[in-house]
């Protein structure tokens, strides 16, 4: 009987205390997280989208001229790459060096080539987004490339003209320049892209710090909850508006109408956003801002 | 030999207990570790803004017909002074104006408006004819180049600041989304003659210190006038032969009535919400409770019964409670009690006497006077007692009254010596304070909610 009641104190005191530590551990470790997130979670979409935009923007810059978005796309999709070739492919007839073989080795070849050279490009990519910050990539790129050339060796011919020239330029290999056509793109793109696509928080900063400094929300309301608004906006390349801004906070007292007007009116009166860089267009070329003015105007 | 069972079963349910309650914990825990959905779009927060002033042009409103080839400019002068005096809009002065209004039917160079900076813009006309006056005017949104607000008034040509005052009104609702405060007025004791035998009168004006009429001739002592909800009577305390009464005023007819016909002496009155019941207090002896008279029934009841000073009562907007002022506690503060009498519960805690509460319109802040080591303040606080802040401070300010849309209050002030009393206005952030201008020293102020009849 003794035994069972040191027992039963025995376990109450070691049931309370894993009871305490994990009640603490719900709170501590549960209620920490949730605070923190809000303002971190900008820079973590910023970065999903950059992935994105990295892509994009090298794109931008290779043609110089036309279509941004379509190189996005083609890189992604493998119809795209075709077409490329195809195109590079009369250059290579001015080229004449290496092509003669090639013309016949399409039709059977180029499949797999491609399928090959999509797989691969990926993960290419990837090691290029996690090797971005360090300069030393273009040797990567060079290093990295004849790997995959050894294996799609006959496509050689087809991929050499899409960016023959660029490649002359750089290389004198020739054979490389076959398997390179996928990465280098993705090299090439990300080497000017690494340092300047990625839209910076200070960009973002300073749109923010614009967009504060032309904004008048209505003061002293009594209810500020009716004071936040949300609008989506599209830009223009140039940074001016491409639209009226979009509300999408709804809400029709007179109050929530003043601030709607309040918020739309910060916008237009703060273009041009020239601290959004045209570069990096396709990341802000539509934002969703939040304007909350209850943390300026709390008890007045 | 049952208990070991009964420890055992213990021992089973409690383990069965923390083991639920080790799992609600894990899945609190996960609950609040996992991420956030990423999305696409950018998003962006921005939480802080740039409060002042709205710059606005009010270009003279185009005259049609007008006796006076004046009137369109003196109206959209009125506006301007009202939005201006208001501390929430900036005029822009004329001089800047690139494109001249000639008409209200076209659509404004909104480039022309753009270029001075001018965020809002107000045209308008005033067409005479059949012996009425026509008023229109026209809000426009100068950076999105939208129409935002246009109305129209029809009234007799005397009636043209009002007009102004409304077109005020709605300009400042749009824009601020709050109920404007233009289109009302103030009576206040006027106050001239040299300091030893000052006469005292009742008087009333616009709420912009135009129009200024006299409610009494000033034999007898009047002091703290009150409005109706209805802005067409007051209520005050009057000193004629014998005790001080509280009587009402039709400010219109001028007719008088007296409220409280009772031994002793009543002040310090004040109309409910509704307009029908005024309640005052009562000074019998040394002590002076609060009382509240229906005016329709004129049946008396008795809020307060204490051997101490209650006095200044404020209801509520809403009607069910009243603060008031009493010394029950030593010293003078602001008490909240329910509208029926009962409990009174104290709210006010700093240094110093708090006297004078007024309930605001809008019903989230009482203001009051308190004094503190020989000054005066004019404060406001939350009706439980937090939130306290002084608005202005000095020699001496009293008497605060708050405009219709609990924005702006209006106190008169003291500076002492040989001089007297004045008015002023002062935004509840305590910015903007402005001096009222008045004919001659003014006292005692009361803001009347905005007018309600409509010409």
């Amino acid at each position: 009987m003794r035994e069972n009641g040191d027992m039963r104190i025995a376990y109450t005191i070691s049931g309370i205390g894993h009871a305490a530590v994990l009640l603490w551990s719900v709170w501590s470790l549960a209620a920490k997280p949730l605070p923190a997130p809000p303002s971190e979670a900008l820079p973590v979409d910023i970065v999903t989208v950059s992935d994105f935009t990295k892509i994009t923007a090298g794109n931008k810059s290779a043609p110089n001229a036309e279509t941004p978005k379509p190189l996005v796309e083609q890189v992604a999709e493998p119809k795209p790459v075709e077409d490329t070739t195809a195109k590079l492919d009369k250059k290579e007839v001015k080229a004449v060096r290496e092509p003669p073989p090639a013309p016949e080795a399409k039709p059977v070849e180029a499949k797999p080539e491609k399928k090959q050279a999509e797989t691969k490009p990926d993960q290419i990519a990837e090691a290029l987004t996690k090797d971005e910050s360090k300069k030393p990539e273009p040797k990567k790129a060079e290093a990295k490339p004849p790997a995959p050339p050894k294996k799609p060796a006959p496509p050689t011919p087809k991929f050499d003209p899409k960016q023959v020239e660029a490649l002359l330029d750089k290389r004198t290999a020739t054979r490389v320049a076959a398997a390179g056509d996928t990465l280098n793109n993705t090299a090439s793109l990300g080497l000017p892209n690494a340092g300047a696509a990625q839209m910076s928080l200070s960009e973002l900063d300073a749109l923010r710090q614009r967009l504060a400094n032309k904004w008048n929300p209505p003061a002293g309301a009594k209810d500020p909850q009716e004071l936040v608004v949300q609008v989506q906006v599209r830009f223009k390349p140039d940074g001016t508006l491409a639209a009226r801004p979009q509300v999408l906070s709804s809400g029709t007292s007179p109050l929530s109408i003043a601030a709607r007007d309040s918020a739309v009116r910060a916008l237009y009166a703060g273009q041009p956003f020239d601290m959004l860089k045209p570069e990096h267009y396709e990341q802000w070329k539509e934002i969703e801002i939040t304007f909350d003015p209850r943390s300026m105007i709390r008890g007045y | 030999m049952i208990e070991p069972a009964s420890a055992a079963s213990w021992h089973a349910l409690s383990r069965r207990r923390l083991i639920m309650l080790g799992a609600g914990a894990a899945a609190g825990t996960l609950a609040g570790l996992s991420p956030q959905r990423a999305t696409a779009v950018l998003k962006l927060d921005v939480t802080s803004g740039n409060v002042q002033p709205i710059p606005i042009a009010v270009p003279d409103f185009v005259s049609v017909a007008t006796q006076d080839p004046a009137a369109g400019r003196n109206v959209s002068q009125i506006i301007a002074s009202n939005l201006q005096r208001s501390g929430l809009f900036a005029p822009i002065d004329q001089a800047a104006y690139i494109e001249k209004i000639l008409t209200i039917d076209t659509l404004p160079r909104f480039a022309d408006w753009r270029q001075i900076n001018a965020q809002a813009l107000v045209t308008g006309r005033v067409t005479q004819g059949d012996g009425r006056l026509k008023a229109e005017f026209r809000l426009w949104d100068v950076f999105a180049g939208q129409h935002l607000h246009g109305q129209q008034y029809t009234t007799t040509p005397d009636n043209w600041r009002r007009i102004a005052h409304i077109i005020s009104d709605a300009i400042y609702e749009r824009l601020t989304g709050e109920k404007g405060y233009f289109d009302s007025r103030v009576v206040f004791v006027d106050e001239s003659g040299p300091k030893d035998r000052r006469i005292k009168r009742l008087a009333l004006m616009d709420q912009d210190g135009a129009n200024v009429r006299y409610l009494t001739r000033g034999d007898d002592l009047v002091l703290t006038p009150r409005f109706s909800s209805t802005a067409d009577t007051i209520t005050y305390m009057s000193y004629g032969q014998g005790d001080p009464k509280v009587y009402l005023m039709n400010i219109e007819t001028g007719q008088r009535e007296i409220v409280s016909n009772f031994p002793g002496m009543s002040f310090s009155p004040r109309f409910s919400p509704d307009s029908q019941r005024v309640i005052f207090s009562l000074q019998r002896g040394g002590n002076s409770n609060l009382f509240v008279m229906d005016l329709r029934s004129k049946a008396t009841t008795r809020l307060t019964d204490t051997q101490v000073i209650d006095t200044a009562p404020s209801y509520s907007p809403d009607g069910t409670r009243i603060t008031f002022e009493s010394d029950r506690g030593g010293q003078q503060q602001i008490y909240v009690m329910a509208a029926n009498g009962g409990q009174a519960q104290r709210i006010s805690f700093g240094d110093g006497a708090y006297s004078t509460p007024v309930w605001s319109p809008r019903g989230d802040y009482i203001a009051f006077t308190k004094q503190a080591q020989g000054r005066f303040a004019i404060g406001i606080m939350r009706p439980d007692g937090s939130g306290e802040r002084i608005l202005t401070e000095g020699y001496h300010n009293e008497g605060p009254t708050w405009s219709a849309n609990g924005r702006v209050v209006m106190l008169f002030r003291d500076p002492g010596g040989n001089s007297g009393p004045t008015l002023y206005t002062v935004d509840v952030t305590g910015r903007n304070e402005q001096l009222l201008k008045t004919p001659s020293y003014a006292s005692d102020p009361s803001w009347s909610p905005l007018l309600q009849s409509r010409f």
